[in-house]
């Protein structure tokens, strides 16, 4: 009897135990388990994930860049290539162009961007915007559109065909993704709808973006301008992307002289300077790498004696090649954000293309003259709108070498019946990409194919 | 009537005045009439006791002759008398209860059970055992004694990793928890000193384990130290043992021949393979034999000159520099005193150890440990333990080992590699950069850039110091017979400090500051990075506390017994962890200088901008675990006994909601005592017991978090705001993973003991596993993720086997473990069943995951031979022959063309102890067996050998003409590289061998003198040991002489034979 009564006094003492473990729980188990740890809710979490320049400011696909003819191999370094990959991508193969996935890939890095722009844009819908934190609620919104419409402007640039008015509706675009649900399947969509998206987004980003950013390495206004500009541009809605580049050279139209440059420093235009609107650099691979990388020798040849581009742009290699110096970055890394200079031509181009001559030529002067021999420039003139067209075309390749824009220009013109195809001789074999070759748009790394179920480029 | 009841009184009142007794008598063996020293004579319901002395004898006052005596023994069964039966015969006789090298009870680390009585799966190593080794760490001690546990160092991430019955998991911690005495163990496990151990029990099923819950799914270890006991006269124990071990053999590692290496160098140069290197303005590091090269053909030296020189290096083997001047003899000393004593109500313990080794690279690591631990009984039924455990531990470097020198770009090293002219000066080697731009780059204006191997870790010593310190207190109250409270207490600290120093001479720092230096055009010479040495700092200091509530029932009825425990317990970690560099480091006067960490500088070589590399951080991590636990058992008439035990975890890892995953781990089990059975005549098995349990335990990951988190990385160079990045992507259903194990075992014990041992089967399954889905990843978050889609099942059986083969005056006992295991997947998410994601690189296997195979499994390409024409290796594609490497390596090979092995971990495996002794010698003879698993081995990789230096002998054996396709397996060298070959080859069939091995795992000698000192009754016990490991294979089916355990690196070499003299003794 006695020990049963303290039985079961001693279960009443557990369940008092256990009622009190259970109820002073909950606030000793709310403790972080690792002080770094965050879920991103509030602005400071959101904008320390745009602030992370490994994701915003180096990655933009180099594909396009190692497919077209800015540059050439030597058959020595063709050969010492360690990824297959880029041996067929330089040989514009039909497929595996690309590294897989787990290697790292330009379509892992360009998605991988977009999901950092996605998740501010959900994650701002439930943070209220109140005016004291209005500014950085507006940058952190501004930059993640910017961002996305950007990455997915590069994307369309590889793996789509130029854009054409025609065939827009049903040509293949490519996969919007436009939330973070990373079980969502994959759909390419098209051509049409992927640049409406890419305008809306930087379109949105304007009036949200500040017009003088922190520095480069974050989008402005201007910056938003100049995608802009660039996007009609691939479009070949001229008029627009006219508009777009005045925008941005309202800002700041400030040029570099480069009579001011040391043409024998290591990399003589400096980093961060009044023409680099923002800062981004093409993914790092082999083919493009600046030791490997020789300019091709006609491209060279078009350069007068006096203009400074050709030594502030080209290394002597001593044994008859070229190799680039000119990056706007101050390093090995390729330039691909967009800069002043390409604002003049844009703005230039237009007026050509529109009849106006004189504005084409105001502006292109206005930029040749600071890339001449202080007293040796000339300023140029030409009869019509079409051989001034064809000057800034000119002066376009020589201006905008090695920074990611020569694969969408050889795209876009050919759409206008400028019939340019691509020659690689190498270890003696001959590989041609005639104009309008499918290959234009490059296969889709075919691990994506398979788990997606996508369609791939023909 | 009356007369009778006064006589009654009379005796009565008699027997009163004779109450007060001394009852003497003799405590001996029941089968060989020995006397058993130390055994314990216990007045019931008291807590006066005696223990008998050398002969056995004790004495003992006691009220009446009715009084109960307990005597008890360890070891034996336990006899309950009354002090008459030692008035009428005054020696009793105990009779051993189990096989006297193991224990009879098993320690949970909530309580300790009497093993008749319970129905999990337990594995004891006793101390006998545990002293058979004579390593510094106790888990070592394992390997190859305790049935059921493997080591593994093949697998991806392994490192030795102690495995209990295989795998419960694919993706999450493989681990076993650790439980020193009765808490989770947070501090370096190598921390605890051996000859603090008393016995090591691991809980090996769901009965056993259950009661740890969310930590138990891998099995637990359960290490109880000594301790000390009552009514003990004062004994100190002491230990001291050498060991030494000779160099490595460096023949063991896969070197490819110089003259070979040389060749090569010389094709590709004839190939322009380095004309970009050469010419480089980055000033890429060469070897002698292309800079040799180079020369000749710009004129510089002679074409003799250059072959004289070349067919010189051809010559010279790195390794026999690395056997003269790196590796040396290692040796390890080995010190413990302890000193314990009881009295009625007190018992204490007190011992200390000290440890050094200095390794065969000449690295130090030196312990000491100091522990206290007291038991108070103040009153009856109160008891006070309090113990403290100190540790303090110091580690330093020594000198770079094989595969430890290397120029930096591309992070190889040739085989002619010299350290030390014939003289036995230290040389410089190729570093970073080119080797003559290197020297006379700077014209006087730049630190030294050379790099000398051999003085260079003179300058670079880093070192690292752990204290830790444990205190823990118990309060034990007994309420009522039975019943029993407990409250425990553990804290503990652990500091690591790590210092890593790079002074002003050593090539780190010379390195960082050239790189750094400007000089403009006048000649002014700008530190960016100010001359002087770097210093590294890190400090982590954890504290963790554990606070446990229990009640204990015990009560034993005429026909059963029943026990039970249950209480609360809740626990709280922290680690508090910094890292920082100082620049300009001048270790002298204890100065450093700043350096501005804001801008990016040209580099001095290649005029790249970069910021000055920093190395500054701060963290902090907090776990906190609540938990309810109980436990019940209930024996009926000693023969059934029926078992169950629950508890329920709660924790503040992410995403592990209180509310919504109470996750409650619970056993049930039952054993029968068949041999107690009226119905059992089985007379050669005079004890036999079935038991089966069922239950489930579980697996968590502290860095699962079901949410998507960011982790602050630092600090934006660019916009000097902290960045973040992504560390875990929102999964709703990501939750704890589960484990249930099924368990039947039969122990038994023929007559005397001859054998005795015990059968298990059992049967586990692992439900809701992290599984790694290959993702499109287009949705942007790379191509895994993980999620709980996993499950696997693992059956296997464990035997252990003791056997007295010979027991007269030449002994002779024989333990044999053996295990049989075999795991499968059954459900793992895998969208793309490509080939090549199941070859992973030789033996850093990864987990394959394929249905119906085991977890970790070999597959390779199905290899047609190599091409009679141009010594290609070949493949098939669809059936048909193929030498298409991109599409075989790529989506062209699904793993259903693929050949399947095995398992990559051992299906069976155990050991074989045998045990002599004759006299005063002991024997003590370890076998290890792991056999029905397999390896992929390494060969030549022509890309890695142009690109990084890495060659490999069989390039020796390569295919070199028509008709070599008969004799080698080995493709012929091509140029330019085809690294989809070399994938196709390293992944193929032809390189896959058995990994089944048998090694001689230890061998103990030992003379006793105990029996000379029996003049000098201060000296109990007095024994000389001779001890050896490391002693290798006696035994592989692999033909290519690799030792499987110890090949998962290019540069992998095996331990070298130790040998260790020691001395134990007892006063």
């Amino acid at each position: 009897m006695k020990s049963q009564i303290i039985n079961n006094r001693g279960i009443h003492i557990l369940i008092i135990l256990i009622v009190m473990l259970s109820s002073s729980c909950k606030k000793y188990l709310d403790a972080k388990s690792d002080q770094k740890l965050e879920i991103p809710t509030n602005l400071n979490d959101l904008q320390a994930l745009m602030d992370n320049y490994a994701t915003i400011n180096f990655v933009y696909p180099a594909a396009g860049e190692v497919s077209s003819d800015d540059y050439y191999l030597k058959d020595a370094d063709y050969s010492a290539l360690f990824y297959n990959a880029d041996k067929r991508m330089y040989t514009w193969q039909k497929n595996y162009i690309f590294n897989t996935g787990a290697s790292g890939n330009d379509w892992e890095s360009t998605y991988n961007a977009i999901y950092y722009a996605n998740t501010i844009l959900e994650n701002i819908r439930s943070i209220a915007r109140s005016p004291e934190n209005a500014a950085q609620w507006d940058n952190v919104k501004g930059e993640a559109l910017f961002l996305r419409g950007y990455q997915f402007l590069g994307a369309l640039q590889i793996w789509s065909q130029a854009y054409d008015e025609k065939i827009a509706g049903t040509d293949l675009g490519i996969p919007l993704r436009l939330n973070t649900d990373f079980n969502q399947k994959s759909v390419r969509a098209s051509v049409n709808d992927s640049y409406n998206q890419v305008i809306t987004d930087l379109r949105s980003a304007i009036p949200l973006l500040p017009s003088i950013p922190l520095n480069a390495f974050r989008p402005g206004k201007q910056a938003a301008y100049a995608i802009l500009a660039r996007t009609y541009l691939c479009m070949r809605n001229y008029q627009l992307a006219g508009i777009y580049a005045d925008s941005s050279l309202l800002v700041n139209n400030q040029l570099i002289d480069y009579n001011t440059l040391n043409p024998s420093a290591a990399y003589p235009i400096p980093n961060l300077s009044t023409e680099m609107i923002f800062y981004s650099v093409l993914n790092s691979v082999k083919p493009i790498y600046f030791k490997l990388a020789k300019i091709d020798s006609n491209l060279y040849r078009s350069y007068a004696d006096n203009d400074l581009r050709k030594t502030i742009f080209f290394k002597d290699d001593l044994d008859g090649t070229f190799s680039f110096k000119g990056s706007y970055t101050a390093a090995f890394y390729q330039a691909a954000g967009p800069a002043t200079d390409e604002m003049y031509l844009i703005r230039a181009e237009a007026y050509a293309r529109a009849g106006d001559v004189s504005n084409c030529f105001k502006y292109l002067n206005t930029l040749l003259i600071n890339r001449y021999k202080t007293g040796t420039f000339t300023a140029l003139k030409a009869p019509d709108a079409s051989s001034a067209l064809n000057l800034v075309l000119l002066e376009r390749r020589k201006e905008l070498v090695m920074r990611g824009l020569r694969w969408a220009d050889i795209k876009r013109l050919n759409k206008e019946g400028a019939e340019i195809g691509l020659n690689r001789t190498v270890l003696g074999v001959n590989y041609a990409l005639p104009a309008n070759d499918p290959r234009f748009a490059l296969s889709i790394p075919e691990d994506v194919i398979a788990l997606s179920g996508m369609q791939q480029n023909p | 009537m009356k007369q009778i009841f006064t006589l009654c009184l009379i005796f009565f009142s008699l027997g009163h005045v004779f109450a007060q007794r001394l009852v003497k008598g003799k405590i001996i063996d029941a089968n060989d009439q020995q006397p058993l020293a130390g055994a314990t004579i216990k007045i019931v319901h008291s807590v006066k006791a005696t223990t008998t002395n050398k002969e056995g004898s004790f004495s003992i006052q006691v009220q009446s002759d009715t009084t109960t005596l307990e005597v008890s023994f360890v070891g034996y069964h336990l006899k309950k008398v009354r002090a008459s039966n030692f008035i009428a015969i005054p020696i009793l006789s105990l009779s051993p209860s189990a096989n006297k090298l193991s224990e009879v009870v098993v320690s949970t680390g909530y309580q300790i059970l009497p093993r008749e009585r319970s129905t999990g799966s337990f594995t004891q190593v006793g101390n006998k055992v545990l002293n058979e080794q004579v390593s510094t760490d106790i888990l070592s001690r394992l390997e190859g004694v305790a049935n059921g546990v493997s080591v593994d160092r093949s697998t991806s991430g392994s490192v030795n990793r102690i495995s209990v019955r295989g795998l419960s998991t694919i993706q999450g911690p493989k681990d076993p928890l650790v439980v020193v005495d009765n808490f989770i163990y947070d501090g370096d496990i190598t921390n605890i000193n051996p000859n603090d151990v008393e016995s090591i029990t691991i809980l090996k099923d769901a009965a056993a384990a259950s009661i740890w819950g969310a930590r138990a799914g891998n099995g637990v270890i359960v290490i109880t130290t000594k301790k000390a006991k009552f009514n003990q006269p004062v004994t100190v124990d002491f230990n001291a043992n050498v060991s030494f071990s000779g160099k490595p053999d460096l023949s063991y590692i896969r070197q490819m021949s110089s003259a070979d290496f040389i060749d090569v160098e010389q094709y590709l140069f004839k190939q322009g393979f380095y004309d970009n290197a050469l010419t480089d303005p980055g000033m890429p590091p060469l070897t002698p034999v292309v800079e040799l090269l180079s020369r000749e053909a710009n004129g510089q030296i002679s074409a003799a000159s250059a072959n004289a020189q070349i067919n010189a290096l051809k010559k010279v083997d790195v390794r026999n520099d690395f056997n003269k001047y790196i590796y040396q003899t290692a040796t390890t000393q080995q010190y413990a005193l302890s000193l314990k004593g009881g009295s009625e109500k007190s018992s204490w313990l007190a011992s200390t150890g000290y440890d050094k080794d200095i390794s065969n690279l000449a690295a130090g690591y030196n312990r000491f440990n100091l522990r206290f631990q007291n038991t108070y009984r103040p009153v009856r039924n109160l008891s006070l333990t309090a113990g403290m455990y100190f540790t303090q531990s110091n580690n330093a470097s020594g000198k770079p080992g094989y595969g430890q020198i290397f120029s930096e770009n591309p992070s190889g090293f040739y085989p002619y590699m010299q350290l030390a002219d014939a003289k036995g000066n230290p040389l410089p080697i190729v570093k970073d950069y080119e080797f003559n731009y290197a020297k006379t780059t700077g014209n006087g204006l730049l630190e030294n850039w050379l790099y000398y191997p051999l003085e260079d870790y003179k300058h670079t010593p880093a070192t690292s110091s752990n204290t830790d310190m444990t205190a823990n207190f118990d309060a034990a109250y007994k309420i009522i017979k039975g019943l029993s409270a407990d409250v425990k207490y553990q804290y503990e600290r652990q500091s690591t400090d790590g210092r890593n120093l790079y002074d002003q001479d050593s090539y780190f720092a010379r390195n960082y500051v050239n790189e750094y230096t400007q000089i403009d055009s006048d000649g002014n010479v700008t530190n960016v990075i100010p001359k002087g040495g770097i210093l590294d700092l890190s400090n982590q200091v954890l504290t963790s506390q554990q606070l446990r509530g229990q009640l204990n029932f015990d009560q034993t009825w005429k026909r059963s017994n029943l026990s039970a425990i249950a209480g609360a317990e809740i626990r709280n970690a922290t680690i508090n962890s910094n890292v920082n560099r100082l620049y300009g480091y001048n270790a002298g006067l204890s100065t450093f200088q700043n350096v501005d960490y804001t801008n990016q500088y040209p580099n001095y070589v290649n005029g790249n901008y970069d910021f000055i590399p920093g190395n500054t951080d701060v963290d902090k991590q907090q776990t906190r675990y609540v938990s309810e636990f109980a436990n019940v058992a209930y024996t009926y008439n000693s023969k059934y006994t029926v078992s169950l035990s629950g508890r329920r975890d709660a924790s503040n890892l992410f995403g592990v909601n209180i509310n919504n995953d109470w996750n409650p781990f619970w056993s049930a089990g039952t054993s029968w005592n068949i041999s107690d059975e009226p119905f059992y005549k089985i007379d050669f098995l005079p004890y036999l017991k079935l038991r089966a349990t069922y239950g489930s335990s579980g697996n968590i990951d502290p860095g699962m978090v079901a949410a998507t988190t960011i982790a602050y990385a630092g600090t934006n160079p660019f916009t000097q705001t902290q960045y973040a990045r992504f560390q875990n992507y929102y999964n709703p259903d990501l939750k704890w993973e589960t484990s249930k194990m099924l368990n039947i075992g039969l122990d038994f014990r023929s007559k005397s003991n001859r054998i005795s041992g015990s059968i298990e089967y059992y049967q586990k399954k692992g439900s809701g596993l992290f599984g790694t889905a290959i993702l499109d990843y287009t949705g942007g978050i790379g191509s895994q993720v993980i999620k709980n889609v996993a499950s696997m099942t693992g059956n296997g059986a464990d035997v252990e086997l003791h056997t007295q083969n010979l027991m007269g005056v030449f002994k002779w006992l024989t333990t044999l473990n053996f295990s049989i295991y075999h795991d499968r997947v059954t459900q793992y998410y895998l969208p793309s069943l490509q080939g090549s994601y199941f070859i992973t690189p030789n033996n850093n296997v990864t987990v394959s995951g394929l249905v119906g195979k085991p977890v970790y499994s070999i597959f390779a390409y199905k290899s047609a031979g190599l091409d009679p024409q141009t010594g290609d290796p070949r493949g098939y594609l669809d059936g048909q022959i193929s030498e298409d490497y991109t599409a075989l390596t790529g989506t062209g090979t699904q793993v259903g063309d693929l050949k399947y092995f095995g398992s990559a971990l051992p299906t069976q495996f155990g050991s074989f102890i045998n045990n002599f002794s004759y006299m005063d010698f002991g024997l003590d003879v370890g076998i290890v067996y792991k056999l029905g698993y397999y390896f992929r081995r390494n060969s030549i990789n022509y890309s890695n050998l142009f690109e990084y230096w890495q060659g490999d002998p069989d390039y020796a054996k390569r295919w070199q003409k028509p008709g070599d396709e008969l004799k080698t397996n080995v493709p012929s060298m091509v140029y330019p590289e085809n690294n989809n070959r070399d994938s196709f080859y390293a992944g193929s069939e032809t390189l896959v061998d058995k990994a089944d091995n048998i090694r001689l795992q230890f061998v103990n000698l030992s003379y006793d003198f105990t029996r000379f000192l029996k003049k000098n009754p201060s000296i109990k016990m007095l024994q000389l040991y001779f001890n050896a490991s490391n002693l290798g294979l006696i035994w592989a089916a692999n033909k290519d002489h690799i030792d499987p355990d110890y090949y998962n690196s290019l540069y992998s070499t095996k331990p070298p034979k130790t040998y260790a003299i020691g001395v134990r003794a007892s006063f």
